[in-house]
Formats: C-alpha cells, sequence, structure tokens
C-alpha cells in the first residue's frame, strides 16, 4: 500500500516534469497537435461526403416511395423505334420466358427516350440550340421522377401531351420555372411545351451528356420528361412507340461492377443472357441488354460513394501517420535531453514502470486536444463544405447527410490509436536508459561511418561536415523523409491528377479535336446535315458510333467508325497512336485501333483478332494499333467497315465551321442534338474551376504539414548542435560562414527529401489511380518535369527557410553562458 | 638579449552583474599586463572571477568597466545600448498580460534597426577577434564528432579563411598524436581528445592561448602528457597562455601565477 502511494506520487512529479519539458517547446507542441487536428478534421469531412453519398445513392434508387425505383435490366434498341406492338409483345415475351432464377420479374414497362434539342434564348437575346434528352413517362412505377422535399423541386408530372417536367439544372441553368414554355425539338421540328415540373430523373442525376463523364455546364444540356403521347408527337411516332424496355425485379439484385473483374451478379448475368436471346427470337434487330452498371449517371455516384467510402480512412490514417511520427521524434528527442535526469531518477531507484506512462500519457493528451479541436472544425466547417461540394459538383440536393457520431468515434479512434502507438517507442526506450552509461556521457557518443568519412574525405572539412551531419540521425531523418513523402503525396498527388485530368480532358478536345460542332442526327439525317454544310461552305466528316461489347464480356465499349483515321494534326478527329500501326479499309478482317483501356483490362495486343457483338451480330477484328487518351472505352475503325454491320450510314456528324457561320436552329431542328466544342471545353473548364478551391485546399494541406514536418526535425537538428555551434563561434568561427554549412545542409536534405517526396508521389499516386480506375474511367498517370521540378522545388524551399532561422539562433546564442557549459 | 613585447593590457578592468539580489562585482577593478610568450596560471576559489577574466579576456564578455587593449588596439565590445522600444512600452503599468505580446511584435522591427543589428555586428567584430588571435581549450575537449582528428582542425582552418593540412599534421605532431590523425574523437582517449583540441586552438596561430579548467576531466598522469604537450606546442608556436584552474599542481608548467578572489587579483608572481 505504501509502495503503490509512493509510486503514484514519482508518476505525478515525473509527468508533471515531462508536461513542463513538453510546454517549453510551445512551437512544437503546438504544431503536432495542429497536425492531430487536421488528420481528424480531414477524416470527418472526406467521411461526412463519403456516407453521405453512399447513402444518397441507396436512397434515391430505392424501390420505396421516397426513391424512384431504379430499372435493374435495361433493354434498348441503340438505332431505331420498336411500334407498340412490338414492345409490348417483348414484355410479354420476357414475362413467360422468364428463366429459372432467384431473381423474379415485377415489371416490364416500354418507354421511349429520345435525343433532341431545346431552343433556349438567353436574357440577352442571344439563341442557343441545347443538345437535350427527352424521355417520355406515363405514370411509370420504374425509373420515376424524383421530386424530393427540397426548395430545389416542385410541381407535378405532366398530364396532358403539352406539359413537361424540366430537370433542376435546366431551370437554374436556363432560368425557367414552373408556368413557362419552352421550344424543344427531337429531328421533326419544334414544338412548344409548358412546364409543370421540376425535378430529377434517376438516368440523369450526375448531369452529364452521354459518352461524357463530366457534369454539363449550366445552359449546355436539358433533360426533361414528358408524357408518352407528347413525346411521340414532338417526334412524330405513332402511339406506344418505344426504344426501351426497362425491367425491374423484385428486390435489388447483385450486379456485375465496372470497377471489378469479379462477376458479383451471376444471377442477373444469365436473365441478361436469356433476354438477350429473347429478343433475337422476336425480333432480329441490334439491341442493348445491360444492367445498372451500364447506366453511366447511376455508375459514376456509386463509383464516388465507393471511392470516397474507400480513401477516407487511408487519408486519415495517412495524416495521423505523420502527426505519429511527428509526436514520436519530438518525444525521442525530449527523452534524449532529459536522459541525464531519467537516469539520475534510475539510480535514487525509481522503476521503470514509473517512467513509461508519463510518456504515453503525453502523445495521448495530444491526441485528446487535436481530436477536439479536428472534431469541432471537422463538424463546423469541414463536413459542410464537403456537403456544399456534393452539391455544387454533382448538383443533387442533400435530403439526409449522414451521421456524424458514429464517424467521430470512428476517426478520433483512429487518431488517437496512430498517436498512441507513436507514444510507445520513446517511452521503451525512456525506461531503457542505462544510468552508467548516460553519466559517463558515453549514450551521445557515436562511431561515426568510416565509409561516409572515406567517400568526403577528398571534399573541405566544412563541406565533409555539411553531409555527415545530415545524416547524423538516420532512422530520425528516414522517418522524417517517409512523413515528408506522406505529405507531399497529399500534394503531389493531387497535382499530378489535376494535370492529368486536364490534358486528357480540356487538352484532348482542344488539341484533337478540329470540328466546330457535332449534330447527332436520327436514322438517315445525316443527308440533310451536310446539305446544310455544303450550303455553308463548311467541312463535314461523318462519324458513326455505336455501342459493343467484347465477346462474352457485358461491359460496353464504343465503336467509332470515321472517315479518316489519321494522326494528322488537320484531320477532323486527330488520334494519338501509342504503337501499332493505322488500320486499312475494306480488309478481310476488319482492322482497327484501340484505346490503351481496352489493351490494359482485356490484355487485347496489336495483330490478335478478336470479336466484338453488335447486339447478337459478332464482328471479327483485327488490332493494328493501340491509341492514348480515351478516357472511354474506344475503337477506331473506317466507317465504310461499320455500316454494313449495323445497317446505319452515321449517328453524326462533324462540322468545321468556317468564318461567321454558327449553329442555327435549322440545325437544331433536323438533328437530334449539337455539341458544340467550346461548349465542352467550357464545361471541362468550368469543372476544373469548381474544384479548385479544394484543389487549393488539400494544396495547402500537404505544404502545411511538410513545413511542420521538417521545421520539426531540422530545429531538433539545430537544438542538438548548440554546443557544437557556440564551440566554433568560441573558436572565431564567423556567422557567415556557420549559416553557408546550414544553407548546405538544408539544401542538401531539401534535395533528397524532395527526390523521395517525388518518388512517393509518383508511386502514390499510379497507386490511387489503379484503385480507381475501371473500365468506364481510364487514365494513366506520368510523371511530368514540371510537378516533379514543383515537388523537388517546395521541399527545398521549406528546408532551406530554415537557415534564416537557424542564423537568428546562433546570433542569440549566449557564448559566456555556453562557455560556462562547456567547461562545467 | 631578446625583447619581450607587451602582448596586452588591462586597467580598472570592471564586469558587474545587476542581480535582483544586487549587483554582483564578477571583475572589480583588474589590472593586468601580459607580455609574450607567459604561460600563466590563473588561480581562484569558485566564483572568484576567474573564468570571468577569461571570457573578458577572448572578448566573449563585454566589461562594464575599464580598459582592454590587445597588440596595443582596443578589444570590441558589445554595444551598450538602452531598453528595447517594446521594454520601455510595456514597462509603463498597463495591462501587460493583454498587450504586450502584439505590443512587442509591433515594435519588433524597430528594435531590429536599433539593437539587433548593432549587437550582431559589434558580435561579429569580437567573434573576429577571437578568430585572429584567441585559440581557446574547453574541459570537455567538445571536439566535433563526425570528423576526424586532422579534419576537427581542418574545419577550424577553412572556417578561418586558410586550410593549411601540412601545418595541421605538424601541430598533431608536436602533441603527439601524428598516429591518430583519421580516427573519431570516440576512437581515442580523453588525454588524446585533449591534446586534439590543443592542437586545434593553435591552427590558426593565435596570439593568446586560453584553457578554462582544460585537464579538470583528467587524471593526474593524463594531466601532465597534456600540459606537457601544451608547453611544447605554446614554445614551438610562440604562443602566449592564459589557463584557468583549481589544480595547484599546474604551477610547474607555468611562468606566472595569478591568484583572484572576489573580482580582485590577490598575487602576481613570477615562477623561476
Amino acid at each position: 500500500m505504501r509502495l503503490s502511494n509512493e509510486v503514484e506520487l514519482l508518476f505525478g512529479l515525473l509527468t508533471k516534469r515531462l508536461a513542463r519539458s513538453l510546454w517549453r517547446t510551445k512551437i512544437r507542441l503546438f504544431a503536432v497537435v495542429i497536425m492531430v487536428m487536421v488528420g481528424v478534421f480531414a477524416g470527418i469531412s472526406f467521411a461526412a461526403y463519403a456516407h453521405t453519398a453512399s447513402g444518397m445513392y441507396e436512397d434515391i434508387y430505392a424501390d420505396t416511395d421516397k426513391g424512384v425505383n431504379l430499372a435493374d435490366i435495361w433493354v434498348e434498341n441503340p438505332s431505331s423505334t420498336w411500334d407498340g406492338s412490338t414492345a409490348d409483345l417483348f414484355c410479354l415475351e420476357i414475362e413467360a420466358q422468364w428463366p429459372d432464377s432467384d431473381l423474379s420479374l415485377n415489371e416490364c414497362e416500354p418507354r421511349l427516350k429520345l435525343d433532341g434539342v431545346m431552343f433556349h434564348i438567353s436574357d440577352d437575346g442571344e439563341e442557343s440550340i441545347v443538345p437535350a434528352v427527352w424521355h417520355g413517362i406515363d405514370q411509370g412505377h420504374i425509373d420515376r421522377v424524383w421530386f424530393p422535399e427540397h426548395e430545389c423541386c416542385s410541381g407535378v408530372m405532366p398530364s396532358a401531351d403539352d406539359e413537361i417536367v424540366v430537370d433542376v439544372r435546366v431551370a437554374e441553368g436556363m432560368d425557367v420555372g414552373i408556368g413557362d414554355r419552352i421550344a424543344i425539338g427531337a429531328g421533326s421540328g419544334t414544338m412548344n411545351y409548358s412546364i409543370v415540373g421540376i425535378g430529377f430523373h434517376s438516368n440523369h442525376l450526375y448531369y452529364a451528356q452521354s459518352g461524357s463523364l463530366f457534369p454539363a455546364d449550366p445552359g449546355t444540356f436539358a433533360t426533361g420528361y414528358l408524357t408518352a403521347e407528347g413525346l411521340e408527337k414532338l417526334a412524330n411516332l405513332s402511339g406506344g412507340s418505344a426504344n426501351q424496355l426497362l425491367i425491374d425485379i423484385v428486390g435489388t439484385p447483385e450486379y456485375d461492377l465496372q470497377s471489378t473483374t469479379d462477376i458479383e451478379g451471376e444471377e442477373i448475368t444469365l436473365v441478361i443472357d436469356k433476354i438477350d436471346s429473347i429478343l433475337q427470337d422476336v425480333h432480329d434487330s441490334p439491341s442493348l441488354v445491360y444492367s445498372r452498371s451500364g447506366v453511366e449517371s447511376v455508375e459514376f455516384l456509386r463509383a464516388d460513394a465507393e471511392s470516397a467510402m474507400d480513401i477516407y480512412v487511408p487519408v486519415t490514417v495517412m495524416i495521423a501517420i505523420v502527426a505519429g511520427i511527428t509526436i514520436f521524434l519530438s518525444l525521442q528527442r525530449l527523452v534524449q535531453s532529459q536522459a541525464r535526469e531519467i537516469a539520475i531518477l534510475r539510480t535514487l531507484g525509481i522503476p521503470r514502470n514509473v517512467i513509461i506512462p508519463g510518456y504515453i500519457l503525453m502523445p495521448v493528451i495530444i491526441g485528446l486536444v487535436g481530436c477536439l479541436l479536428g472534431a469541432i472544425f471537422g463538424i463546423l466547417f469541414g463536413a459542410p463544405s464537403m456537403l456544399d461540394v456534393y452539391e455544387g459538383v454533382l448538383g443533387i440536393p442533400i435530403v439526409e447527410s449522414a451521421n456524424i457520431n458514429p464517424i467521430l468515434l470512428q476517426i478520433s479512434g483512429i487518431a488517437m490509436l496512430v498517436v498512441l502507438f507513436s507514444g510507445i517507442l520513446p517511452a521503451i526506450q525512456a525506461s531503457r536508459l542505462q544510468p552508467l552509461e548516460i553519466m559517463r556521457g558515453q549514450h551521445e557518443i557515436r562511431l561515426s561511418s568510416r565509409m561516409l568519412q572515406r567517400l568526403t574525405s577528398r571534399f573541405p572539412s566544412t563541406v565533409g561536415l555539411t553531409i555527415r551531419s545530415s545524416i547524423r540521425k538516420p532512422a530520425r531523418l528516414a522517418f522524417t523523409f517517409f512523413a515528408v513523402g506522406l505529405s507531399m503525396l497529399i500534394f503531389g498527388s493531387m497535382t499530378l491528377m489535376m494535370g492529368t485530368m486536364e490534358d486528357a480532358i480540356v487538352g484532348n478536345v482542344e488539341d484533337n479535336q478540329n470540328w466546330d460542332a457535332e449534330v447527332v442526327v436520327p436514322f438517315g439525317g445525316e443527308v440533310a446535315v451536310s446539305e446544310w454544310a455544303e450550303k455553308r461552305g463548311a467541312n463535314y466528316e461523318l462519324k458513326l458510333a455505336f455501342p459493343a461489347n467484347p465477346d462474352g464480356d457485358a461491359r460496353y465499349l464504343s465503336a467509332n467508325g470515321l472517315d479518316s483515321i489519321s494522326t494528322n494534326d488537320n484531320s477532323m478527329v486527330v488520334l494519338d497512336l501509342k504503337e501499332g500501326s493505322l488500320p486499312a479499309a475494306n480488309s478481310e478482317i476488319t482492322q482497327v485501333l484501340v484505346d490503351e483501356g481496352l489493351q490494359h483490362f482485356l490484355d487485347w495486343q496489336v495483330g490478335q483478332i478478336q470479336t466484338i457483338m453488335f447486339g447478337a451480330t459478332p464482328m471479327n477484328i483485327e488490332i493494328t494499333g493501340i491509341t492514348q487518351g480515351e478516357i472511354s472505352r474506344t475503337i477506331y475503325l473506317h466507317r465504310q467497315d461499320l455500316v454494313p454491320v449495323v445497317g446505319m450510314e452515321a449517328t453524326s456528324v462533324l462540322i468545321e465551321l468556317p468564318q461567321g457561320v454558327e449553329v442555327d436552329s435549322e440545325l437544331g431542328e433536323i438533328s437530334l442534338g449539337v455539341t458544340q466544342k467550346e461548349d465542352l471545353i467550357s464545361t471541362f473548364e468550368s469543372l476544373l474551376e469548381q474544384q479548385q478551391a479544394i484543389f487549393n485546399s488539400v494544396l495547402a494541406l500537404g505544404i502545411i504539414i511538410a513545413i511542420v514536418v521538417l521545421f520539426n526535425t531540422l530545429i531538433m537538428n539545430l537544438a542538438e548542435r548548440d554546443f557544437e555551434i557556440a564551440t566554433l563561434r568560441v573558436l572565431g568561427a564567423p556567422i557567415n560562414k556557420i549559416g553557408g554549412m546550414m544553407l548546405g545542409e538544408h539544401i542538401a536534405i531539401g534535395l533528397v527529401g524532395g527526390i523521395l517526396a517525388t518518388g512517393f508521389t509518383i508511386i502514390g499516386t499510379q497507386a490511387l489511380v489503379s484503385t480507381f480506375i475501371q473500365w468506364a474511367f481510364y487514365l494513366t498517370v506520368s510523371p511530368d518535369f514540371m510537378v516533379i521540378a514543383q515537388l523537388i522545388g517546395i521541399v527545398v524551399f521549406i528546408s532551406v527557410m530554415l537557415t534564416p532561422f537557424g542564423m537568428w539562433r546562433i546570433s542569440r546564442l549566449n557564448l559566456v553562458e555556453k562557455v560556462k557549459d562547456l567547461s562545467q | 638579449m631578446t625583447t619581450v613585447n607587451k602582448l596586452l593590457q588591462m586597467e580598472n578592468l570592471e564586469r558587474h552583474y545587476v542581480m535582483p539580489s544586487g549587483t554582483v562585482r564578477a571583475l572589480d577593478g583588474v589590472d593586468l599586463e601580459i607580455k609574450e610568450g607567459e604561460r600563466i596560471i590563473l588561480l581562484g576559489p569558485s566564483g572568484s572571477g576567474k573564468s570571468t577574466l577569461l571570457n573578458c579576456l577572448s572578448a566573449l564578455d563585454t566589461p562594464t568597466g575599464g580598459s582592454y587593449q590587445f597588440a596595443g588596439k582596443k578589444v570590441p565590445r558589445a554595444s551598450v545600448l538602452g531598453p528595447k522600444l517594446w521594454e520601455r512600452i510595456t514597462s509603463i503599468p498597463w495591462n501587460p498580460l493583454t498587450l504586450m505580446p502584439p505590443l512587442r511584435f509591433l515594435f519588433y522591427p524597430i528594435d531590429y534597426f536599433t539593437h539587433s543589428r548593432p549587437e550582431a555586428k559589434a558580435s561579429e567584430q569580437m567573434t573576429r577577434f577571437r578568430r585572429e588571435n584567441i585559440g581557446y581549450v574547453f574541459q570537455f575537449f567538445n571536439l566535433l564528432q563526425d570528423l576526424t582528428v586532422l579534419e576537427n582542425i581542418l574545419l577550424i582552418q577553412e572556417l578561418a579563411d586558410g586550410r593549411d593540412e601540412e601545418r595541421a599534421r605538424h601541430l598533431l605532431k608536436i602533441v603527439g598524436l601524428e598516429a591518430e590523425v583519421n580516427r573519431f574523437p570516440a576512437e581515442i582517449s580523453g588525454g588524446q581528445q585533449q591534446r586534439v583540441a590543443i592542437a586545434r586552438s593553435l591552427a590558426k596561430s593565435p596570439r593568446l592561448l586560453l584553457g578554462d579548467e582544460l585537464t579538470g576531466n583528467l587524471d593526474s598522469k593524463t594531466s601532465s602528457m597534456v600540459m606537457e604537450a601544451l608547453v611544447k606546442a605554446c614554445e614551438a608556436e610562440r604562443i602566449t597562455c592564459v589557463l584557468v584552474t583549481h589544480d595547484e599542481s599546474l604551477i610547474e608548467f607555468a611562468t606566472r601565477v595569478i591568484r583572484i578572489d572576489s573580482g580582485k587579483i590577490i598575487s602576481d608572481e613570477i615562477v623561476e
């Protein structure tokens, strides 16, 4: 009992002494607390986004009163429409021949969905033709329009054939509202419709044009939801026409994800294959049958939620590790500076177990304070900002955000665990100090490396000392470089990613697409558009883009038939050939180019012969080359080779407009949509601009962490060298020469740190990219010289910035006091 | 007959410290003249002022009164400046808790130009004086552990603008360490380290070598070896020495013994 009281008393005194020692290095202490805070802040912010995005994904698509009951299987006629009786027959046959499966059919609904245009006159009187998608929806049970309980949305579903519900992004981007009348077309003239509601459609929650992975700039894309009759009237089609069948299965079955190579939805794949064969039996026209993974908007939101869920824990752990390393190094330095005191205590009989808890308690307190601050800032600012990003970039209102309490517990738990772990080793080191060695001063004596001495012996002693003292504490330096590497990974990966994305998207459109407008045409409509172009002296080229899939693989690719397949800068579409040669037209086996994503996912190589499917129609292809720069999976072939297979001449016309010629309403009326190159670029640039704030925040975060880590280590290095520097100063060393040595050391550390950070960044970014690339989204990150120079430059700059601080510190050295220490 | 030149002269030198308990007169009117080639042992009890005198001799510290000339020239000293602006302002009895830190920050640029710069300039002048005239040997050797014996000496030469490896090796030979040139300090004994420190202090040919308890960390046999090496080196290099010690046995190596107490010289004897 008495012993226990003594131990308690000692523990209290030792902990108080330790706390006071830490308090003496307030700046470092503050920096460490800030790092824990940043880790928790970032973790809470990202986790709030991830959980909210996941929850939203589940809730919106759910088969509930508030959800839209997303279809499970889509059947699509990509080239034309079925008449009413054919569409009904399909549904009847599917119901009758439903395979023997655990999955039961709930409902099959024929639908009409058409590409078109919206004619819009802006406030300043400028008329524009906006590409659009129109859905004909009669009180359907599947893929309903979503009217969330939110200020964004209001109104009712259309009931008359001149009524329309427009998407929220249309209402906002084109400044239209309920009661307004809008003019729209679908290849057969123009009609006016009254807006009766503003909402969302399940296929357009992520608001991007078909084939684009990026949300459309406001006012550059439109979607609307009419009655079936209303859309039939617009397109001049007979009653009951459809080009889609929406199939709802009871419950929500597993389906194949594009992001994995596993077959998650074995059952649904069997059903899809069966439906495919039923369609071929009933009507021999190319048709596409796919699950949710084939709907870009749905797949994007799932991938976004999934990658956010995957990434927030590693990001938190990464920042917590950096904080942990800083705490570890600081405590280790504290142990070193207190070695003599610890030795005296040990000599006086203080047991080890009294020394250990204090060194563990300190990081726990640091962690708790950091967690508390991080939680406050995360809940008040981080999480709301990230949710604003969700609403801002995706344009979807958050109806219900994630419960923050479990997130708080999880993130704080991770941070505390890492922080606690960082205190264990210094605590053990403190308890294992040998009093005798310390009293003799032996614990500070190290034998310098003989090899290093030999390597640097030819240099002047000042240079030799600079090099050797830089790596005096290799473990500390290694930990520091690791932590700097991690923090620069946060910064560098963003820089590399943004650069790669900008090159892949904006650069690709700006440099490799020499057309001004891509006009989507209905079946046979290319003739009218060609005439329009000829009348105005515009160059044009037909393009035939048709979905296909590799034989035995349900994932879709786009087969692009071009009139001119060329790498020439003057051609309408400039291809970037990575390897191989351009295909020849009319070969016995159709020659094609495949993109490097297909090479990556399917291991398709130059010289191979493969089979792709257009619906049920197979086509053998010979791969003559690999292209790069495509984000979606694409093959290129001569248009004349594709026409006989799909039975169409063209799906769009690429037009190079002469000076003074613009897209006009005449073109809008004869087309299914006009995409202008300048709109595409402005969409991408606007998206990049929107993300600039997040990008800058992450940059600042990475740099601040790197500054704290490097400063922490370099200040410790400086503090350890006080006696050496005082000796040199007493012996007459001028401050500018010591400053020169210090500068050399800081440049060397900065250079090594920068090079390692670059290595970390490149490897880390490639690993990061490999986690989120998938069939629909593929890009490669290649080291960019400017980014590498920037990374190394930043680390060198941070390191060199400490030289003036070191000089200031030396100038403040009290040599009289130091000489006393040197001689006592 | 050889002419012995006067190396330095102190007249009525004072070093007072103002402490909360009153003024401490560490040096209280010291008059001292040292001639070239002398080996002086400075003896005195703890707190007698011998280390303060050594600090003033080396221009590490600035006397508060009196004069100090070295080779006929005034020795540079730190500027005597009034209190800093922020110190004057914050000494006014207003709420220091809330006002001191921001005020200090605000007046930092003014204080920098009125205090820090002149202080830094004076400090560099004193460093230059030491570089050109003084060698210093400490009790705990303070060799740089990352450099070999030879490199420790070369470093001081390089920092003083004159690497001379031949001389460095010659000095190591004088102190009997020519065989240890490529060893690290941790690989040689304490006595050997102190001899390296002596060679290092002589590396830039100082006119005055100062030692503060330089054998205080060594046994008597090693002390004698170190002192013999020191005498040999100083004689070879014609260098004047002032050594502070508690150890009366070192008198045998001196040409003059000065005793100091309470900041005053109480005896000054020439040793035969």
